[in-house]
């Protein structure tokens, strides 16, 4: 079971992340298997989605998204509490936490209280956001993921790197022998559909045991007081009707007013995540179980996790908050195709990671400071979103926000180099004196170690003697 | 007996929408739907079926018509244990037979209201899926469904269940593998 500790101060980050962000950025560049993996998920990904924007307007459907959205975060307060109401109505038990260690206290205390040994997740941002994992197995309680990607994570004691497909980084050997290791014998096929018949049979013996099951959410529809889970598996509808409680945990940001707003949501989010026109299952449930039903759960309990949401409402990062989780953004950003997600250190990776994890987390972790530098600011995020996030504009707020104001000397030495290269007559001294330097220090045609500012380039890159460079 | 769509327009783009959802549909008179839905039981070698209790299954004949090619017919509840119900123990290739309250044209979608005769997990604890759809319940879009589920004055089912096509993942090598968790194959008999 997972070594990962958990972190007391309820941050977002991971805290067994090993290394800087920039150590972790150039093992993963070195990663040929890695590179290979994610080129072909992305590559996958970018076909299905060019499908969708031509055959079904999705990027008509944006705008739409977009104002529902935004509304909904500025209606939050008002949404939450029509949400809380008609959950208690149909007999749930709503519970509001301020951060992520309040939430894993109440799951944790509700599994003691109920003698629960085992629980089956299926795939939730929000719980490992919150280390909910963590939490339980400290309680000594086991638990199992079910969706079949973070199963294997699970097996492999590794974090996702995806929202929508956490496996991604991984192939189908590295799979099979994961398998073979947790079934303890050789005896486990190592092709695609054998593989997955196996983790079927495994993972039904875990349903038939758990006593909890744990979901994710990604919409509350406020006025009905229903969550809708998505999905393709199938796990998360045996995650939600087989144990005897099932325990929804919702991010507060998640919750839109009706069911006509639900519709377009729940259009939009399997188009933009994995290029199809519909997920093979949304399970929509408003409380536990009604009389004369003979399956569901007998508890319905919905945790809703303010974690640092509430506070960038009315911010210049409010927009974050209407992401819907697709996971576009990280398959159309350069920098996650060439380094993937774990890099990142944040259960949210990508674009939107890099502008949520620290926001969440307060402007001085070191965990994630450094993580809105993640970026070419090349825009490519912005355009994928389906909800119309400008997610290269709050990448640059949040670029400020995490960097330490100016310093007089670093002033004056941009104020001065500003003036010698306004002046044609001290800009060409200047490139004459840096073509003799290049000159003097290089060979073949070529600069290998240049000192000052060029060494941050020739550290990475060689620089050419002249142009047009020599091959 | 007919296979083909005959003309109405919502049930030509069901049919075309399920086939992309990888599952499979036909079209059938109300005399014949107990016999098709047995017929492709058998043929897809179902052991036994789990009916959903509804006032359909009777009218269309399906438990005798299902008893005739050999198939053993128990009826939602079941009284199973837990890991019979869940496919553990007993036969493997188990069918749940559904009876949507609405399909959608657009999507291939079936919508699946929970009540006492119809269980939240009798599609997706089964290793075959069949549902049986009278074509009057085909709307066009996902918008509609849903304002008739959740219409104002009628009360939120404890669970609906929206499925579009057989249990898949994509989890290894991102190539989409059928039968994840849920059913393997899933087929709408359509009756009109």
């Amino acid at each position: 079971m997972s070594t990962r500790r958990r972190r007391a101060d309820g941050g977002v980050a991971y805290l067994d992340v090993q290394g800087t962000l920039r150590e972790r950025t150039v093992d993963a560049l070195r990663d040929r298997t890695l590179r290979g993996n994610l080129d072909t998920a992305a590559t996958s990904w970018g076909e299905s989605r060019d499908a969708m924007r031509e055959g079904y307007g999705l990027d008509d459907m944006r705008e739409r998204a977009r104002e529902i959205r935004r509304s909904n975060i500025r209606n939050l307060p008002a949404l939450l509490a029509e949400m809380q109401a008609n959950v208690r109505e149909a007999g749930g038990t709503v519970v509001r936490a301020a951060d992520g260690a309040e939430a894993c206290r109440y799951i944790t205390g509700l599994a003691r209280a109920r003698g629960v040994k085992v629980v089956a997740k299926s795939k939730s941002m929000a719980t490992e956001e919150i280390k909910l994992n963590e939490a339980l197995q400290d309680a000594g309680i086991e638990v199992v993921e079910t969706d079949l990607g973070e199963w294997i994570l699970q097996l492999a004691n590794e974090h996702p790197s995806h929202i929508i497909a956490p496996a991604v980084h991984l192939n189908r050997e590295q799979v099979a022998a994961l398998f073979r290791e947790e079934a303890g014998t050789d005896e486990v096929p190592d092709d695609r559909e054998g593989l997955v018949a196996h983790a079927r049979v495994r993972l039904r013996e875990k349903f038939a045991e758990a006593g909890i099951g744990v979901s994710g959410v990604n919409l509350g529809v406020a006025s009905t007081g229903t969550v809708c889970v998505v999905e393709n598996e199938g796990n998360a509808r045996l995650v939600t009707s087989q144990p005897r409680i099932h325990v929804a945990v919702m991010g507060m940001e998640r919750v839109v007013a009706d069911w006509d707003e639900a519709a377009h949501i729940l259009q939009v989010l399997p188009m933009a995540a994995i290029g199809q026109d519909a997920a093979n299952y949304v399970n929509l449930i408003t409380g536990p179980r009604r009389e004369g039903e003979s399956d569901g759960p007998e508890e319905f309990h919905l945790v809703i996790i303010d974690g640092g949401r509430g506070a960038l409402r009315g911010t210049e990062f409010e927009e974050a908050l209407s992401c819907i989780r697709c996971g576009a953004c990280l398959y159309s950003c350069p920098m996650w195709r060439s380094v993937g997600g774990q890099a990142y250190g944040s259960p949210y990776s990508g674009p939107i990671g890099a502008v949520i994890t620290p926001l969440l987390e307060g402007p001085s972790s070191p965990a994630s400071r450094d993580l809105p530098f993640m970026s070419s600011l090349c825009g490519a995020c912005g355009e994928a979103c389906p909800v119309g996030i400008p997610l290269q504009d709050l990448l640059v707020r949040a670029r400020a926000r995490s960097s330490s104001p100016a310093t007089r000397a670093s002033g004056l030495a941009f104020r001065a180099w500003s003036r010698l290269w306004r002046r044609p007559g001290t800009y060409r001294a200047w490139m004459a004196g840096w073509r003799l330097m290049l000159r003097a220090r290089g060979k073949d045609g070529w600069a290998t170690d240049l000192p000052g500012p060029g060494a941050g380039w020739t550290q990475v890159r060689d620089m050419p003697t002249k142009w047009p460079p020599r091959r | 007996m007919s296979t083909a769509a005959v003309g109405d327009p919502l049930v030509d783009l069901l049919l075309e929408s399920l086939t992309r959802r990888k599952a499979t549909g036909q079209v059938v008179q109300p005399g014949d739907a107990g016999r098709a839905a047995a017929r492709w039981m058998a043929d897809a070698g179902v052991a036994r079926a789990v009916l959903a209790g509804d006032p359909l299954v009777d009218r269309i004949g399906l438990a005798d018509a299902l008893r005739r090619e050999g198939i053993d017919v128990l009826t939602w509840p079941t009284g199973l244990g837990k890991r019979e119900s869940m496919g553990l123990e007993g036969p493997i290739d188990v069918c749940g037979v559904t009876v949507p309250a609405r399909a959608v044209a657009e999507r291939g979608t079936v919508v699946l209201e929970a009540s006492a005769g119809h269980g939240r997990g009798l599609d997706v604890t089964s290793r075959h899926h069949v549902a049986l759809l009278p074509a009057d319940r085909i709307v066009r879009t996902l918008g509609e469904a849903l304002a008739l589920t959740y219409a104002d004055g009628r009360a939120a089912p404890s669970a609906v269940s929206l499925v579009s096509g057989p249990s898949r993942s994509s989890d290894i090598e991102k190539i989409s593998t059928l039968g994840a968790h849920g059913a393997l194959t899933e087929h709408v008999v359509i009756i009109r």
